[in-house]
């Protein structure tokens, strides 16, 4: 498992990003930035990369993050861990990812109460449609809106 | 507290008017594409490329075959000032697709690839995809037995890719701004005492097709840039401004 056609983000999608559109026209938020971080190979450096992230974030004096990942499979690794860390830090998470009926998260945490299904496809696969289970405006609302649920319940 | 506005960036799209093939890349002042199928045909290596043809695709072509798609690159250049800042020009209703395969079908991709009739293998219409109506120009590489999955291989597909957006790009930036068809404003906002939040875009950074290239001199350009893996996946801090004038160059 790994980044299929239908959630794998291409270079114009970067471009044009529903997600940065939403949050960064979003009034009622203060967007720092965006923290780009890898997916490496091996369960150390997965550890590694999303810690420093949150550590990252922590130090912006972040209240909230939105994370989004266009892959599954083995990177729910780094996304559950980088979700921990963040929760750790007392920053409210909330998040996008493909889910459908094939990927769900392959490992568990109690952190994971807000997160938005990208999939779109009737069967809940990798369709191998390009771009057709990848994030849209609308997911992208839920995801602040469920943020900004948890950033008031502090 | 009133909002503080930091960077400028403008966006100045030129729809395309009509694709073509003709003797050279290039962008006439009447936003016309002119593709020169072979003109990187001499680009391919035959130790990690075996072949490149570039391919127009008009709407009602559609129904044509495509190998899997690599990426949808959008054709946008630095006119004035850095990524982030300044004046970006891009085309619409023209897109540059990357695919590959091998010389024995395989198909270049990580999990799942979109090869097949072209209609039937793209969601119109998305973020990064595009819509109907809109003209495909394939960029469509063939690699050397087994190298569609290498990733030395797969980065020089990307970087000649690059270098053939290259030269719309220089075509580009000569274009007069206010011939432009449409044109956004942009700002790097500031909001004293609202909520403060990070956008965590957690990217592929494994090998081949699953890469992420940062930090190239142009929009969604490889050249000058560096990858997620080479710089150890490590987080890094990018403006919202900087991100949406395409300081990242899918490679998934």
């Amino acid at each position: 498992m790994g980044i299929g056609p239908s959630t794998k983000e291409t270079s114009l999608h970067h471009f044009r990003d529903p997600l940065l559109d939403v949050i960064s026209s979003d009034e009622e938020l203060d967007l720092l930035g965006i923290i780009i971080v890898g997916t490496p190979d091996n369960q150390e450096e997965k550890m590694l990369v999303g810690t420093r992230a949150a550590v990252l974030a922590e130090s912006m004096r972040a209240d909230g993050a939105i994370i989004s990942a266009d892959g599954w499979g083995n990177s729910d690794v780094d996304y559950v861990n980088t979700v921990e860390q963040l929760t750790k830090r007392g920053i409210a998470v909330s998040g996008l990812k493909f889910v459908g009926t094939s990927g769900g998260f392959v490992v568990e945490s109690p952190n994971l109460n807000a997160i938005v299904d990208i999939n779109k496809s009737k069967g809940g696969t990798e369709t191998c449609v390009l771009g057709e289970n990848s994030v849209t405006e609308l997911d992208a609302r839920k995801a602040a809106a469920m943020l900004k649920l948890k950033m008031r319940r502090g | 507290m009133e909002e503080i506005r930091k960077r400028r960036l403008v966006i100045k799209a030129f729809h395309a008017e009509t694709v073509r093939e003709g003797q050279e890349n290039r962008i006439t002042r009447a936003r016309e594409i002119e593709v020169a199928p072979e003109s990187f045909a001499e680009k391919a290596d035959h130790e990690m490329i075996e072949q490149i043809r570039i391919r127009l695709v008009h709407p009602d072509q559609y129904q044509e075959e495509t190998n899997s798609i690599m990426d949808v690159i959008p054709i946008s250049a630095k006119v004035l000032g850095e990524i982030g800042e300044g004046v970006t020009h891009t085309v619409t209703g023209a897109y540059v697709l990357l695919t590959g395969v091998d010389v024995d079908g395989i198909q270049t991709a990580e999990f799942g690839s979109s090869e097949g009739v072209i209609e039937e293998q793209i969601a119109w219409g998305k973020a990064g995809t595009p819509k109907r109506g809109d003209e495909l120009i394939l960029f469509e590489v063939t690699f050397c037995a087994g190298k569609g999955q290498d990733r030395e291989a797969v980065t020089r597909a990307h970087a000649l890719c690059d270098e053939f957006v290259q030269q719309y790009r220089e075509c580009l930036k000569k274009l007069r701004g206010e011939q432009c068809t449409e044109r956004r404003e942009f700002y790097d906002i500031e909001r004293p005492g609202r909520k403060k939040v990070v956008i965590v875009k957690q990217v592929a950074g494994q090998g081949a097709m699953y890469d992420m290239q940062l930090f190239a001199k142009e929009p969604s350009g490889m050249a000058g840039g560096r990858s997620i893996i080479d710089m150890g996946n490590m987080p890094l801090v990018v403006t919202p401004n900087e991100y949406r004038d395409g300081i990242l160059r899918s490679m998934q």
